[in-house]
């Protein structure tokens, strides 16, 4: 089984072959890299000392700051630095209310005590350090699951008026994270985390705001597959908290359809563009339970009157369009449904599925098989 | 991955000769590779990547074995590292003093099944393979999913994971039909039908996109729990194989997802899934292959993630894991679940 999937290792992907390997490295280079591996094995040694004789003091800590923004990889350091961190907080939890006059008041004006104040700082502090570790290893596994454990251990631990206001600058962050890098699975499954957080703590919903932000998302760049996707998930709990009408949902996805058809005008050879087409589309097919219908009630008319809607619609796509190889996709599904609809529908006659798949046999070679298997299919 | 290999399986034993020199793969070049990886500590990569090591032993290790070689890494050496890294819950973590954690419990599974080691576990740990399939078992969440570890992140990759080295063990539910079960099956493969999304494809949790990666973990899941023929039928298979084949970019390769750059270790993520369910057929086997072979390094063995980039373990065992399921001489054949 792999560690990560390919996309995700820093230090296995991109980088440009040379020849000769490590033979060719000058002399200079080799001493360079023996004093890098030296001081890597020294501080390694150090932390590893220190957690084992349970040193859990802010020099370990910072040690293991230094250690990790070296190796953000080392998941089990993280682990040596939630223990860390954990045996803080249980003895700042233990402490009694103390002494110092200012940090009790200070403490008072945020509504919390002053140990709880001390752990809201201490969570701060490393959400902070972790902020440049995940712009510059946007893809390592370990900082997001540790940002997450921070935020978690803030819930448990802290008023929820305070753990409230932590979740809420997450979604900052991951908003950052997300236009710096559109596709980047982690900020999703991220955000989608901040979200239900901050929703079960507020006990208000957040799917029209995230609606909207998924409209300001794909209106800056129409191309963003991940974009399209998440709104897809979000439209079954936008209807129902809308209590939409069997009205209002023909009204939703119509406008859903104009918007894709003008995004498609734009540039047919998108293949994100598609697939959100491709979704409205199987919210209209009983068979496919991944795609929760959008029409309440969907009749078999309603059905019919969009596949024809689409097919013309796509047809229109093909004028200036003709190698475009997801438009005859497209023609041929929607066909396909048609007929298992209504096998007398003359909307698409078999010549024309004959001349769409030969184009895509022609146009697409690299997936011949898959046509062939769709031509015995149809009966072609 | 289990390995299917034995006389009348190869992918066509020594028939490299009548191929143009392009289209060889450098089997001893290769072996040879994999044997100095342990050698490299000069690098400072070496050091860096001591958190990958078990499931660095179970690439080559793998590599070996579909290059014909599976005697060339030391087995004694191998189960004494692997030992090493063996903690009193049943866990292994990834080097000697690295914590436990469910990706690497499983690489020593397959490692362990590979070199026929489960006798070895046994004597070094009494009970051992039970206290194994027992960590593993632990880390079920109530939902059905896995953890990796004692932190609790959850992902499909830990419960294919899960249900591939219990079953390695024996230990599946089905395989001891007259004890307590485990782990709870059903509740587990539940959780990947949630990971369905409408295009067939399946995420990393229940909302997350389709990747090709989770594709390959959520099949295989299913079909190691028997039910990935009749929870997809031929309907669903027909979506995701049109999915996965659109994953087939014009230089051959495969990517993860829509609009992502193709990379070697697709290969076998996308393929082995299309295999499973009856699709291979659905992209271009020439091109791929012709692509794959543009990723090894001729001179001093090792594939790597695209053509002219640097070569890695990672990238070696699946790119010649995608040759043999594409049929390539020269090459043990693999099994895609």
């Amino acid at each position: 089984m792999q560690d990560q999937w390919s996309e995700v290792d820093k230090n296995q992907h991109g980088i440009p072959r040379v020849s000769g390997g490590t033979a060719d490295k000058s002399e200079q280079a080799r001493v360079k890299e023996q004093k890098q591996i030296e001081q890597y094995q020294r501080l390694e040694a150090d932390v590893i000392l220190r957690i084992k004789s349970k040193d859990y003091s802010n020099d370990t800590f910072q040690a293991t700051s230094q250690l990790l923004s070296q190796n953000p990889e080392y998941y089990t350091i993280w682990n040596h630095r939630r223990r860390l961190l954990q045996d803080v907080f249980a003895k700042e939890r233990d402490r009694k209310e103390d002494a110092d006059a200012a940090d009790t008041e200070a403490a008072e004006r945020e509504g919390l005590t002053s140990p709880q104040r001390e752990i809201s700082l201490l969570v701060k502090e490393d959400l902070h350090f972790l902020v440049p570790l995940l712009r510059q290893y946007p893809k390592c596994y370990w900082i997001w699951n540790h940002r997450s454990w921070l935020l978690g251990t803030a819930t448990r631990l802290l008023p929820s008026h305070t753990a409230t206001e932590l979740w809420q600058g997450e979604l900052g962050l991951v908003s950052k994270m997300l236009s710096l890098d559109s596709r980047n699975f982690h900020g999703w499954g991220y955000r989608r985390e901040v979200v239900k957080e901050i929703e079960r703590m507020s006990t208000s919903s957040m799917v029209e705001k995230e609606f909207s932000y998924t409209t300001k998302m794909v209106q800056s760049n129409l191309s963003n597959f991940s974009a399209w996707h998440y709104r897809s998930q979000l439209i079954p709990h936008l209807l129902a908290e809308r209590q939409a009408d069997c009205d209002a949902r023909k009204n939703f996805l119509d406008g859903e359809f104009e918007l894709i058809t003008k995004a498609l005008y734009t540039d047919p050879y998108d293949q994100s563009l598609w697939f959100y087409h491709h979704y409205l589309m199987s919210t209209l097919d009983p068979t496919n339970s991944q795609a929760p219908a959008i029409l309440d009630p969907c009749t078999d008319a309603e059905r019919s009157y969009y596949y024809e809607q689409e097919l013309e619609n796509v047809r229109d796509m093909l004028d200036g369009a003709e190698d475009c190889k997801y438009i005859y996709q497209s023609l041929l599904e929607l066909s396909q449904q048609l007929r298992q609809l209504d096998a007398g529908n003359q909307a698409v006659i078999k010549g024309e599925l004959t001349a769409w798949l030969s184009q895509l046999l022609k146009i697409d070679s690299l997936r011949q098989g898959r046509w062939r298997d769709l031509e015995l299919k149809l009966k072609l | 991955m289990s390995l299917a290999a034995g006389p009348g399986r190869g992918g066509g034993g020594g028939a490299q000769g009548q191929l143009p020199d392009e289209m060889k793969v450098v089997v001893e070049k290769h072996v040879a590779y994999i044997q100095s990886l342990d050698t490299r500590r000069e690098e400072l990569e070496y050091h860096l990547t001591e958190h990958l090591r078990i499931s660095g032993i179970y690439w080559g290790l793998t590599a070996l074995h579909l290059l014909g070689h599976p005697d060339a890494l030391p087995r004694d050496g191998v189960l004494d590292f692997l030992f090493s890294c063996l903690h009193a819950d049943g866990g292994f973590g990834a080097a000697p003093g690295h914590d436990p954690h469910m990706l690497y419990t499983v690489s020593s599974v397959q490692i362990l099944a590979m070199v026929d080691g489960f006798d070895e576990l046994e004597k070094r740990m009494k009970d051992g393979k039970l206290k194994v399939a027992k960590y593993i078992a632990g880390l079920q969440q109530p939902n059905g999913t896995f953890a990796g570890d004692e932190w609790g992140e959850t992902d499909t990759r830990f419960l294919y994971c899960a249900l591939n080295a219990l079953s390695l063990l024996g230990f599946l539910p089905s395989q001891q039909a007259d004890q307590p079960p485990l782990i709870d099956v059903p509740a587990a493969t539940a959780y990947v039908k949630a990971c369905q999304n409408f295009d067939g494809g399946f995420g990393t949790e229940p909302g997350a996109e389709s990747h090709s990666g989770q594709v390959f973990t959520c099949c295989g899941a299913l079909s190691i729990t028997g039910e990935l023929d009749s929870y997809l039928g031929e309907e669903g298979k027909d979506r995701l194989g049109a999915w996965l084949s659109e994953r087939q970019l014009p230089s051959g390769g495969l990517n993860g997802r829509p609009e992502k750059l193709v990379d070697v270790c697709y290969s076998w993520w996308v393929m082995s899934s299309m295999a499973m369910i009856g699709r291979l057929h659905w992209i271009d086997k020439a091109k791929l292959t012709a692509f794959i072979l543009q990723c090894q390094d001729p001179e001093e063995g090792g594939f790597a993630d695209r053509p002219g980039d640097m070569v890695d373990v990672f990238h070696t065992v699946f790119g010649l894991a995608g040759l043999s399921l594409l049929g390539h001489p020269g090459l043990v054949e693999v099994d895609p679940a």
